[in-house]
């Protein structure tokens, strides 16, 4: 069945795009011929109203089509010919985007249990992985929200309780079947809520020392090629083979932490989560140093000095801070509600495509798991989103989700979630 | 443009109208009162009428009909006239509003702290000069309840402030409290015997004068008040059961109920709608099905779009009901229009959607005939934004409150910075706060980023790439 | 001429070393802030009595009279801190005793009054505790050695503290009520008066021709002039508000109870001033120009305050003397040492933008002016009390000091030598 999919009139009544680019010829480079599926590969191709592939490009194709054969994208762009054997999935009015990524979430376990070890203060050598629970609600209505990546982490409650573990939202399947990446990275409290007395240690110094001893014992591993079982993670963490993210506040712990992990650590590959309150004072020294940030849950500071409503991610960007994701540290905002992230930090200023970037390519990027996911490239994980239009417009609700290329939900089959 | 008329809600209306608001007097005045009102009248004359028209904006009235580059205009802080060829007097402050939407004010059904740290005494210590009321101006709300008691957001006016006081009467009425279920049941029978026996009564009276009026004793006067029609019976219920039995006692006894919360509404949505019930909402409200049971449960998001297909009227508010200062955006009550475009997400029409934050809420603070939609002889209540009320960059570019602006993003702190409009739009009472420094502000020199928009399509805004000064 | 000559005529009678209790002496000084008249330089003023007999440039000063020569010193009016606590510490609660007076807790020998007057602050308002309507002020001068010497004026204003809430504003209309009632019964009483008056006069007339022309005459008398019933102690005062013979000060903090005060007094038309609480963040510049246009006297800290909610500072003094408002500045607080640092923060407001004759107003005449004083003391004028603040240079600057102070034409403070 060959489709002649470029004379289909496509009665779209949408508007024009978010996108900052307008349609033009294929750039990217991956993106070839479609292939027909071979002997007893499954695949099939979406035709949308507008396709936001999130590649290097920023292409945004309106009308465009998605190739997915077995578990991977093999085409997103213009509208071409279709090749014998892909099913045909037509959506002209709907808009096509990868599958949402949040680097800072704890619902693995379906609530706020399970999350710290309170004990110590520095737990390298745990993992988060164990206590996933699978498809357990939250992860359901993630999922059908468009939200197909999780690094689901320790709490803030100790400077670190271990490795967090990167996981898809498969609403079926098992523990196996939905962790891309254990551990995924490390997670360190560097501010604020591990501040206790009593307990932990009351002062940021006293953080700042446990944190770093922790560092130096492991370059101290790795120098004398001694493999500690305890450190393991630990060493490949400063060697810069583990990311690394980061809860800090306001300015302060976001200087302390820029300053720790981008200066002092070079080789580290940090990621500062939240960088709210008044954070974003220091955004030209975290822009400087490059380190990606990951803001929210919230996205707003109300800025004392001025009386200004001051949109937190406008200002990272403004500042030059070339990689900027959100988050919702769910449960503490739904993890469904990601996308509204990205949606306030739109309305308080920043750009609306940046801010689609911030939940779906910028994330995966900073975590360097961007050849997996983040973007609609042939090759990555067929993790596709369908909208009713605006991803950002919490009018517009999600229609069907695909990760690896399974039908993970569908709002008519599934009866809509969310 | 098609009406719409619902049987009940007119003779809701009309018979809060004869209950709730005083009639004019039909008895011949004594010439003593005719002498008063002639002066007063005088009075009047001497007072200069004043007019405020807001020129050439595409007028979402919230019925409806929607007047693209119409005019409305204001007398008094009523609306006068609405349309394209009205006659603006050359003494009106007018407001020029070309490419913009104009929409009614909107209605939040509760709010907390938008009027200062009042005692519940609104009228003797509403503080209108609050950050938190200006902030609320600034995202459209015009009215508001708190304390059971409809407010108008007077800014820097403390006169004409309470609308309308104790429409809402808050019941209890669920099974897990049955000993109260069944006295409230037995209250409502008392008071429906004795309504009754007292049109009896009446009927019986024109022939036999010296018969007895029935006796009011025993007769609890809230429920009474609910099946007279002169407030609205509210309750705060979730649970299927519990809506069943509202459902249930409400068409026994003829009252329309007003249910808060209403998560699990959608699972009974036609026994509702056939009691004419109204629901107050949070589309986001999200409740776990219990698993023990087979039928449907917990929260939906299509809530409010089911309930609305069944007659049910729908009114929606934030799961915050105050203002977030704290960093959370979207959720709180200066996000009450995106909280209605997450009941759109369930299914919900803009148009219906609309009508849950501006007229339905009105009509639940028995304020409906002066706010919650743009039409001749209501306040003159209304905002103007750059785009759909309901589009996250939509933000409200003036506010206007009785034919008086109120608010102007350009000349306050708040929101001026984020995509700046054109300075040619300035409103005619420009505010200048004299003792404030002369410096330019942060973001003030920042160029406009974009024109407004249309629907819901978004466009490219480039990142401002000069860093801040005070990184 | 006439001065010369009043100077010659007194000369013979004083001659000698200066009397420092308060005789007739000269006093020459390189500038007098006159405050009332503008400055004067080459200043010689004529102390006589305890008053300022005359003030000019360039007096000649007939021979005999002590001079005391100091062309290096300002002088200016003693300043006068209308509103204060200094000395006293009681406290209560909401009261509505408007006959209540602060004198008699007043300590004569507590130390505060020496230093004040040390400071240069020869006249202290003081006000009765707490709230709703707790009495009367009076004025007084810091010496003496019993509570008799100090009280300059038992009745110097009510006070009524005014807060935006329902008992506020009762008390303030039923105290209005009681005057109409007590209104009413002297209405009554009078026309009973009346009444009674022309019966008896018709009486007479017939009388007239019985009895002799005298007798009827003396009868009359009695009658002849009304006598209004006396007014309960608690109604007195506001009828005397009411009747411009009793100075009323309305105590509020912030731009919502201004506008409940206007409600709850509504037509009544009476002078009172305003005493606004300069807390840190206050919105009263929201009814600058309503308070300005009504030139309403207001009582407040020299102290520059943020916009509610911002760090953005105003200088409301500055702003509501722009808007046609009398500023009477008081001490940041009743402490000592703020009534010594007095001049300097109203210096401080002078430097944002205060102009400087306000400012010397704000410190003498305005406060003054809030006792019921300004006719006697406050500014350097002919026949005014002779408080007089002798000062090593300008009197804004920080680093100006006392040099002497004189009390009702006596020297209490500094060396002064002929």
């Amino acid at each position: 069945m060959v489709s002649k999919l470029a004379i289909v009139a496509l009665g779209l009544s949408l508007g024009a795009c978010a996108a900052p680019r307008k349609q033009e010829a294929p750039r990217d480079a991956e993106l070839g011929a479609i292939q027909p599926l071979a002997q007893g590969e499954q695949g099939f191709a979406l035709l949308c109203g507008k396709v936001f592939t999130l590649n290097e490009a920023d292409d945004v194709f309106a009308p465009g089509l998605v190739v997915v054969r077995g578990s991977k994208v093999d085409y997103a762009g213009p509208v071409v010919e279709l090749p014998e054997g892909y099913e045909l999935v037509e959506a002209p009015t709907l808009w096509a985007t990868p599958g949402l990524i949040d680097l800072h979430s704890h619902i693995q376990t379906g609530g706020w249990g399970d999350i710290n070890d309170m004990v110590l203060a520095m737990n390298p050598e745990y993992r988060t992985s164990p206590t996933i629970v699978p498809a357990n609600p939250d992860i359901q209505r993630a999922c059908s929200a468009g939200v197909t990546t999780l690094f689901g982490i320790p709490g803030s409650g100790t400077n670190n309780s271990g490795f967090g573990v990167l996981y898809k939202t498969r609403c079926s399947g098992s523990y196996e079947g939905c962790v891309l990446a254990d551990p995924g990275g490390m997670k360190v409290a560097q501010a604020y809520n591990p501040e206790r007395r009593g307990d932990l240690g009351a002062t940021r110094t006293g953080m700042a020392w446990t944190i770093e001893d922790a560092l130096q014992r492991a370059e101290a591993a790795n120098a004398a090629g001694r493999d500690d079982k305890s450190l393991a993670n630990l060493q490949k963490v400063v060697k810069g083979e583990l990311p690394v993210l980061i809860h800090t506040a306001g300015s302060d712990a976001v200087h302390t932490t820029i300053e720790m992990w981008g200066e002092r650590y070079p080789a580290t590959k940090p990621v500062l989560s939240h960088g709210c309150f008044d954070g974003w004072k220091v955004a030209p020294y975290a822009a400087r140093i490059g380190i990606p940030v990951n803001l929210g849950p919230r996205t707003f500071d109300w800025r004392q000095s001025e009386g200004e409503w001051v949109g937190t991610p406008e200002r990272y960007a403004k500042a030059g801070a070339n990689l900027i994701t959100v988050n919702t540290d769910a449960p503490v905002m739904p993890q469904e509600e990601l996308f509204l992230q990205s949606t306030m930090g739109a309305r308080y200023g920043a750009d609306s495509y940046l801010m689609l970037k911030a939940c779906t390519v910028n994330p995966a990027k900073s975590f360097g798991i961007d050849a997996l996911v983040g973007s609609l490239r042939p090759g990555r994980h067929a993790d596709i989103v369908l909208w009713h239009g605006d991803p950002l417009d919490p009018r517009a609700s999600v229609e069907s989700v695909w990760i690896e290329g399974k039908l993970e939900y569908d709002r008519v089959r599934d009866r809509q979630r969310f | 443009m098609k009406f719409w008329i619902d049987r009940r809600s007119l003779s809701v209306l009309a018979f809060s109208a004869c209950m709730g608001f005083a009639l004019p007097s039909f008895g011949s005045p004594s010439s003593a009162q005719e002498g008063e009102k002639k002066e007063e009248e005088k009075k009047k004359e001497e007072k200069k009428d004043e007019w405020f028209a807001v020129l050439n904006g595409d007028v979402y009235t919230g019925t409806g009909a929607v007047l693209r580059g119409a005019t409305v205009l204001s007398k008094n802080g009523v609306i006068e006239s609405i349309g394209h060829d009205v006659e603006v007097p050359t003494e009106a402050k007018t407001l020029d509003a070309a490419g913009l939407r104009v929409y009614p004010g909107l209605v939040a059904i509760n709010s907390a702290g938008l009027f200062g740290n009042t005692g519940g005494d609104f009228a003797d210590s509403v503080d209108p000069y609050n950050q938190r009321m200006t902030l609320a101006l600034a995202s459209g709300i015009t009215t508001a309840g708190q304390s059971n008691v409809a407010l108008k957001l007077k800014r820097r006016e403390i006169k004409g402030v309470v609308l309308r006081e104790r429409y809402l009467a808050t019941l209890s009425f669920t099974n897990s409290n049955p000993q109260g279920k069944r006295e409230m049941n037995e209250r409502f029978e008392r008071a429906a015997r004795y309504l009754r026996e007292y049109r009896e009564w009446e009927e019986k009276k024109r022939d036999n004068k010296d018969l007895k009026e029935p006796a009011a004793s025993g007769v609890d006067s809230t429920v009474r008040s609910i099946l007279e029609g002169r407030v609205l019976a509210r309750f705060n219920a979730s649970n299927r059961e519990d809506l069943l039995e509202i459902a249930r006692l409400a068409q026994r006894f003829g009252f329309r109920p007003v249910i808060d919360g209403c998560i699990e509404g959608w699972t009974v949505a036609d026994e509702l709608g056939r009691a004419g019930a109204y629901a107050v909402i949070t589309p986001r409200d999200r409740r776990d099905k219990e698993e023990q049971l087979v039928r449907d449960g917990g929260s939906s998001i299509e809530n409010a779009a089911i309930l609305h297909r069944s007659g049910v009227q729908v009114c929606v508010i934030p799961s915050t009901t105050g203002v977030d200062l704290g960093g959370i955006a979207g959720r709180d009550i200066l996000h009450l229009p995106i909280e209605a475009g997450f009941a759109v997400r369930g299914g919900l029409t803009d148009q219906a959607a609309l009508e849950s934050i501006t007229i339905v809420p009105a009509r639940l603070l028995g304020v409906s005939h002066r706010v919650g939609s743009l039409e001749k002889g209501k306040d003159c209540d209304l905002i103007v934004l750059d785009g759909d009320v309901m589009h996250y960059q939509s933000l409200v570019q003036y506010t206007v409150v009785e034919g008086k602006l109120v608010y102007d993003k350009s000349q306050e702190l708040f929101y001026a910075h984020i995509r700046p409009r054109p300075s040619t739009q300035l409103a005619p009472e420009e505010r200048k706060d004299k003792g404030e420094a002369e410096e330019p502000k942060e973001g003030a020199e920042a160029k406009p980023e974009e024109a407004p928009k249309e629907g819901d399509e978004t466009k490219p805004d480039d990142p401002p790439k000069d860093p801040p000064k005070d990184g | 001429m006439t001065i010369l000559t009043t100077l010659l005529a007194l000369a013979p009678v004083l001659t000698g070393p200066v009397d420092p209790s308060g005789g007739l002496v000269a006093i020459k000084v390189g500038r007098a802030e006159t405050v009332s008249h503008g400055p004067i330089d080459h200043a010689v003023i004529l102390v006589d009595n305890g008053k300022i007999v005359e003030i000019g440039a360039d007096l000649p000063v007939a021979r005999g009279i002590p001079v005391i020569e100091r062309p290096e010193w300002v002088v200016m009016p003693g300043l006068v801190s209308c509103y204060t606590r200094l000395g006293v510490e009681s406290r209560a609660g909401q009261e509505f005793n408007p006959e209540a007076s602060p004198t008699p807790e007043i300590d004569p020998r507590h130390p505060d009054y020496k230093e004040a007057l040390e400071a240069g602050v020869t006249t202290l308002g003081l006000y009765p505790p707490g709230t709703g309507v707790p009495g009367h002020a009076a004025a007084l001068r810091p010496k003496g050695k019993a509570i008799g010497d100090m009280v300059v004026d038992e009745d110097a204003y009510l006070k009524v503290y005014f807060r935006a809430n329902s008992a506020s504003k009762k008390l303030v209309r039923d105290a209005w009520t009681k005057v109409d009632e007590y209104d009413d019964k002297v209405k009554k009483a009078k026309e009973k008066w009346e009444k009674d008056n022309k019966s008896k006069g018709s009486d007479k007339k017939e009388e007239e021709k019985k009895e002799g022309e005298a007798k009827a005459e003396e009868k009359k008398d009695d009658k002849k002039t009304f006598v209004p019933p006396e007014a309960d102690p608690k109604v007195k005062p506001f009828v005397q508000v009411r009747d411009g013979e009793l100075g009323m000060l309305v105590s509020i903090t912030q731009a919502a109870d201004w506008a409940h005060w206007l409600d709850a007094i509504g037509e009544r038309k009476f002078d009172y001033a305003l005493r606004v609480v300069m807390t840190r963040e206050i919105d009263i510049y929201e009814v600058t120009e309503e308070i300005g246009k009504r030139g309403v006297r207001l009582v407040m800290e020299p102290q520059i305050t943020l916009v509610p909610g911002t760090m953005r500072q105003r200088n409301l003094a500055m702003e509501f003397a722009t808007a046609g408002a009398k500023i009477a500045f008081k001490p940041r607080n009743d402490t000592i040492q703020d009534h010594v640092a007095w001049r300097r923060h109203v210096g401080e407001i002078v430097g944002a933008g205060l102009a400087r004759d306000a400012a010397l107003r704000g410190l003498t005449l305005e406060p003054a002016a809030v006792l019921g004083l300004d006719k006697q003391l406050g500014s350097l004028e002919k026949g005014k009390t002779a408080n007089l603040l002798f000062l090593s240079g300008d009197p804004l600057e920080p680093t100006t000091n006392v040099e002497a102070v004189m009390l009702d034409g006596e020297f209490v403070f500094g060396e002064v030598k002929e």
